[in-house]
């Protein structure tokens, strides 16, 4: 059995040179006359008193090691107010350190329809840049700044909405000219639902139409801006100024040389202070030069430009309104209850807010609406989207239309029973009547493989690809990304394999 | 009541304990661990023994606990059973090393001048392949200690490798035929294909950075914050490179952005050091990645000072700087290198570490 000493204890009782450790300190105890145990000398010396403050144990006093922390740096100062707001927005669009890739065509009119560039990068017309930038196409994280000059992939969903713009344009004289196409994207995240929008306005600046964008559907409902209750209307609606004025300021930056070259055709009892000379350039400043007249600015330009003829005394300076292109991004957002309140305190509907409202109203009359045909594109959104069951519902019952399932059908989908399904959406999303086109769902999908295979030499070709692209590396590639899903294949072409060896260090 | 304790338990319970006789015959067997665990464990010391006068082994003889790991417990069991079952001589009874050891052919051969000339061919190949003189018996790059053991202690077994390897290729040679019904080779079948699949995702030193820069286990947002340092390196202009402090390897400055992760590497290495201080300041040389490592706690925590506003900026802008020789991370590695190279001459007082 083994001892309750422990060895060291014992090896302490043993006579050593310096019994220290049983004998108390001289300071505690004074030496007694009488002999020790020990019959040896007693050596220890005496310990050196400290001058001053005795030493003296304190009780409750911790025993343990004590060390400093680490201290933090202190920084100066903090980041300055929205700098770093500043750099999670910032949009970059090139990278000087990418390559030029020889060959590389521009989008223009003859190449958005050109089916043998199918599967090809095609960059954005540097003077269109600004434009876009202005209707806010380019969102953050999108991954153009790595490349040398932004670009877009041919796709066939862009073949075929390139071919749509040249019918509605009506070059000579297409049976579609003056046609409204009205079109709800969908498709998984990251299969480029945004860039399509991004497409589409680019194809409408080079065709000279009236491009109008919300570049984030949430930005009016979430109540970031002001918004006042229209008078005069039953229900109460609410207008949101400063919203729309900022939309007027995107759409005169953007399609300023339309816009100046189009003269007031119509009488504005709202905006007395607009001359008949004047353009639609100075009707839309007025709008946000004073927010106050932002929302009749707003309207009295919607007018102008789908007014087929001028009223009676003003056909002088009259010239046919060019289509136009409305986009709208993050469209479920405008499904549901928005964050403002009313007066007393119940939630305002997204659809009860006017200017949203406007935007909606062009899916059920699109036609009758922009008479001078155009294209309405509104996406979804699968980041920072909001879950709402009855969108989920309109859009199912959408898409079984389409497949050609008659809404009397037991097969068509509707909201369950006590599921609290929103009338309004529902009725939002009711087949249109009368002469009304109708309008459509189209879910984006992946890239086919050739295509796929076209985006992935762009990587290579800007230098961003060290590796050799062949049909076994894109099919694999392809595979990863979920079948060609866009977003996800530009992660892995952005994906850094490098060969780096390790450098031997000699000593 | 009948004792519960058979006699069949208790035999094999006894075989058990039954030193194995294999013990000198091969490396890998199950006799090493038990062996080897008499070296490692704490020796149990009686206080009225007398002192032990045993000569302590020299590092090169030394057992490490981690080089010599216990087998699998299929790899015993596979060991036990070949030298039970497979290794029988012809009347049956497992065979004992002593018998199944004889002397090796290249033994024979070294005192046989006749038989040298007639030795199979691939024998002859094997000799003219290495003429001696033709290369350094030692490496003058650093390496890691623990690959020089292996090879000190095992001369032996690369004679014997070799040999088996010539021996492997004549049988291959010999017994190699088409199965039957082929014309040509066996098809490869995908599942025998050594493809790339096993690959890390990340580079080495790009996930050792990672890791480094992680805080509170957020492996993540470290992975997010590595892709924009990259993005950086591979925006931001290239290098204006001091010709003082030029980064190490890796292709001209210019090219440098294009390949992000290629950049990292030289920056790193360039800054790794190759003599380590310790208290008693003898240097001696860091692993790769311990260099790796200690470059990459310098870049961070001069980073530390730095004002942007995201850690992710803080970082790339030092790393940056490192790259053109501005930081004050090439000064703290000069320093560090002085010591090193003053504390060379502490390098016979001590006796080797570990």
């Amino acid at each position: 059995m083994a001892s309750s000493w422990c060895w060291s204890c014992l090896s302490r009782l043993r006579v050593t040179p310096t019994p220290r450790a049983i004998l108390p300190p001289q300071s505690i105890t004074p030496r007694v006359a009488s002999a020790s145990f020990h019959s040896s000398a007693v050596q220890y010396a005496n310990p050196t008193k400290k001058k001053g403050a005795l030493v003296t144990q304190k009780y409750r006093q911790g025993q343990t090691l004590r060390r400093k922390k680490k201290k933090t740096t202190e920084r100066a100062r903090p980041p300055a107010v929205g700098e770093r707001k500043a750099l999670r927005k910032r949009i970059v669009l090139s990278n000087p350190n990418a390559l030029e890739v020889e060959g590389m065509q521009d989008l223009s009119a003859e190449t958005m329809v050109d089916s043998r560039l199918r599967g090809s990068v095609l960059g954005l017309p540097l003077p269109m840049l600004d434009q876009l930038r202005a209707v806010q196409a380019f969102k953050p994280k999108q991954g153009w700044s790595i490349f040398r000059r932004p670009g877009t992939v041919l796709r066939r969903d862009t073949l075929e909405m390139g071919r749509l713009f040249e019918k509605i344009s009506g070059e000579g004289s297409a049976p579609e000219k003056g046609k409204v196409v009205k079109k709800i994207l969908t498709g998984l995240k990251g299969s480029g639902k945004t860039v399509h929008l991004l497409q589409a306005m680019a194809m409408g600046f080079l065709k000279k139409w009236v491009v109008i964008s919300v570049p984030d559907a949430r930005e009016l409902v979430s109540g970031e801006t002001s918004y006042t209750p229209l008078e005069g209307t039953s229900p109460l609606q609410y207008v949101q100024p400063n919203a729309v004025s900022a939309l007027l300021t995107r759409t005169v930056e953007a399609n300023r040389a339309v816009l100046s070259s189009l003269r007031v055709s119509q009488t504005h009892k709202a905006l007395p202070g607009l001359k008949p000379s004047s353009t639609l350039e100075d009707l839309a400043k007025l709008g946000f030069q004073d927010v106050a007249i932002a929302w009749p600015a707003f309207q009295a330009l919607w007018t102008e430009l789908t007014a087929t003829a001028a009223a009676p005394g003003m056909e002088k300076d009259f010239v046919p309104r060019p289509p136009m292109v409305v986009t709208v991004d993050g469209l479920a957002h405008w499904m549901k209850e928005s964050a403002y309140r009313a007066s007393d305190y119940s939630p305002i509907h997204a659809h009860d807010l006017v200017f949203v409202k406007h935007f909606l109203s062009l899916l059920q009359n699109g036609q009758a609406s922009l008479k001078n045909g155009g294209m309405v594109l509104y996406a979804t959104s699968t980041s920072n989207n909001p879950a709402i069951y009855t969108f989920e519902v309109a859009l199912e019952q959408l898409a079984a239309r389409q497949a050609g399932i008659s809404p009397s059908s037991p097969d068509y989908p509707s909201p369950e029973a006590y599921s609290g399904a929103d009338e309004r959406v529902l009725e939002l999303f009711k087949p249109t009547t009368g002469k009304e086109p109708q309008f459509e769902l189209q879910t984006l999908g992946g890239l086919t493989r050739d295509e796929a295979r076209g985006y992935m030499e762009y990587f290579a070709r800007s230098g961003l690809l060290r590796e050799e692209v062949n049909e076994t590396w894109v099919g694999e590639k392809w595979s990863l990304s979920g079948g060609g899903i866009i977003g996800e294949l530009e992660k892995l072409g952005r994906h850094v394999r490098s060969t780096a060896q390790p450098v031997p260090v000699s000593v | 009541m009948p004792p519960t304790t058979t006699l069949l338990t208790a035999t094999r319970a006894a075989a058990l304990f039954r030193p194995p006789f294999a013990a000198s015959y091969t490396q890998r067997s199950v006799a090493l661990p038990l062996r080897s665990r008499k070296h490692a464990g704490p020796i149990q010391k009686r206080w009225n023994s007398s002192p032990v006068h045993k000569k302590p082994l020299s590092p090169d003889e030394q057992k490490f606990p981690t080089q010599d790991q216990l087998p699998h417990v299929n790899e015993e069991a596979s060991a036990m059973d070949r030298i039970l079952q497979k290794e029988k001589t012809c009347d049956g009874q497992p065979s004992s090393p002593e018998l199944e050891q004889g002397s090796p052919v290249e033994d024979i051969l070294k005192r046989d001048k006749e038989g040298l000339k007639h030795m199979p061919k691939v024998m002859q190949d094997q000799l003219k392949k290495k003429p001696a003189g033709s290369s350094r018996s030692f490496s003058t790059s650093s390496r890691s200690r623990q690959q020089d053991m292996e090879t000190i202690g095992s001369q032996d077994d690369i004679s014997a490798a070799v040999l088996a390897d010539m021996i492997k290729q004549v049988n291959d040679e010999a017994n190699y035929q088409l199965p039957e019904g082929l014309k040509f080779d066996m098809p490869m079948l995908p599942s025998e294909k050594k493809t790339l699949n096993f690959r890390k995702r990340y580079d080495s030193m790009q996930d050792q950075f990672t890791k480094m820069l992680m805080q509170d286990g957020k492996l993540a947002r470290a992975q997010k914050n590595m892709s924009i340092i990259l993005d950086h390196l591979r925006t931001s202009s290239p290098p204006n490179i001091n010709p003082r402090r030029p980064l190490m390897g890796g292709p001209p400055a210019p090219q440098l952005p294009l390949d992000p992760v290629r950049y990292l590497t030289c920056i790193i290495d360039s800054k790794g050091i190759a003599g380590g201080g310790t208290a008693v300041q003898i240097p001696h040389p860091l692993t790769l990645r311990q260099r790796r490592r200690a470059a990459i706690k310098w870049i961070l925590d001069a980073s530390e000072k730095r004002r942007d506003a995201q850690l992710a900026n803080r970082v790339a802008n030092e790393l940056v700087a490192v790259a053109e020789g501005r930081s004050g991370v090439w000064d703290r590695r000069d320093q560090q290198h002085k010591i090193g190279i003053s504390g060379r001459a502490n390098l016979g007082l001590a006796p080797r570490r570990r």
